[in-house]
């Protein structure tokens, strides 16, 4: 499933879309901690995971590439564990060495925040920090999703 | 109201620029008619003119867009003052000193024993703090009497081990605002860091 506007019945992550994204702070797997709103500007990738979702792996190497391919390009990605044992997520991050960070949601505020009810779901921001497209599947090898980093990434800085 | 009024006075000129303003007004015919001007040739008094329109229009956005800047503060500031009267105001900020023997990673702030706020702090911040920036970590209101503060320090001590130390502070609440200051600073002598609250009087 992904969205790209709110339709009249849009709950859970989908109603977010067109919403500012909600800003958090979390801890790295490896390195300091993480504020959202420290990349307004810069279109963002927040992909919420788990090490016990199978789709997951596949979706973070995926979003590896993009990010190995756009980031020199302003791209950020952001991958928010949900894991019930933090140390999972860490052992993984070891396991897999992700050019980007891997976030610890340990208490699950930011995924409740989020109304994230699947895994893995995918929520893509704007420069200007408003939520623009949500997938709640793992297709980040479809062409569709390099379209919307692109789209993300061809908005000129402080245009909206 | 002083602020309703920065708003009317803010939307006239918008008002007034879509009514006039012919590449603002929603004609359809407008994208044809532009069209075919352009097709014909462009007499240099006329592209001076045009220019001038643009710059003149460009003008008035840059004013339309300090206005709403303006705007925005006053009702940051109205916003601030209805949810947080002097009486009942009390603050609390965070500074840190050189950061030697400590890595700051979140502060956990807790009022009579009520967790009011944790933050975490990225490298970002942290580094704004020891540059000698000063971040107000609470806002909120508590009734005149004597409360008590306890700060909890998190982060990387001397020799990168994980540090946690407590402060705390009785404070009497008087009719005015109160602030308070979490300080984290150095000790050279003992090579531990050292966390104080200070009660700005």
């Amino acid at each position: 499933m992904s969205a790209a506007a709110p339709g009249p019945a849009a709950t859970g992550v989908f109603a977010l879309v067109a919403q500012p994204a909600s800003d958090f702070a979390l801890p790295a797997a490896v390195g300091g901690n993480v504020r959202l709103s420290e990349y307004l500007g810069q279109p963002v990738v927040l992909s919420f995971w788990s090490s016990r979702c199978s789709l997951c792996a596949a979706q973070l190497s995926a979003l590896n590439r993009y990010y190995g391919t756009y980031r020199s390009a302003g791209l950020i990605v952001l991958a928010v564990s949900v894991e019930d044992d933090p140390q999972r997520a860490i052992d993984y991050a070891r396991a897999h060495a992700t050019s980007y960070p891997l976030l610890l949601d340990r208490a699950k505020s930011v995924g409740r925040a989020y109304g994230i009810e699947r895994l893995p779901t995918t929520v893509l921001i704007d420069r200007s920090g408003v939520v623009r497209y949500v997938h709640s599947d793992d297709r980040a090898g479809d062409a569709s999703y390099v379209a919307q980093i692109r789209a993300l990434l061809d908005d000129k800085p402080g245009a909206q | 109201m002083n602020t309703m009024s920065r708003l009317l006075r803010m939307l006239l000129p918008l008002i007034l620029i879509s009514l006039h303003d012919p590449a603002l007004a929603a004609d359809p015919a407008a994208p044809a008619a532009s069209a075919q001007a352009a097709a014909a040739p462009a007499a240099p008094a006329a592209a001076a003119d045009a220019g001038a329109a643009t710059r003149s229009l460009d003008e008035q956005i840059q004013g339309l867009k300090k206005d709403v800047v303006d705007l925005n503060k006053d009702l940051f500031v109205l916003e601030e003052e209805l949810l947080f009267p002097a009486n009942t105001q009390v603050a609390v900020f965070v500074s840190m000193d050189v950061g030697d023997f400590f890595a700051l990673d979140s502060i956990t702030l807790k009022i009579d024993n009520r967790e009011v706020g944790d933050y975490l702090y990225t490298p970002r911040e942290v580094a704004a703090l020891l540059k000698g920036g000063v971040q107000r970590l609470y806002l909120g209101n508590l009734k005149s009497g004597e409360h008590e503060l306890v700060a909890f320090f998190n982060g990387k001590g001397p020799n990168e081990r994980s540090y946690r130390r407590a402060a705390n502070i009785r404070f009497e609440k008087g009719v005015g605002a109160k602030y308070l200051e979490l300080k984290i600073t150095d000790h050279q002598r003992a090579q531990q860091p050292e966390f104080e609250i200070k009660d700005w009087e």
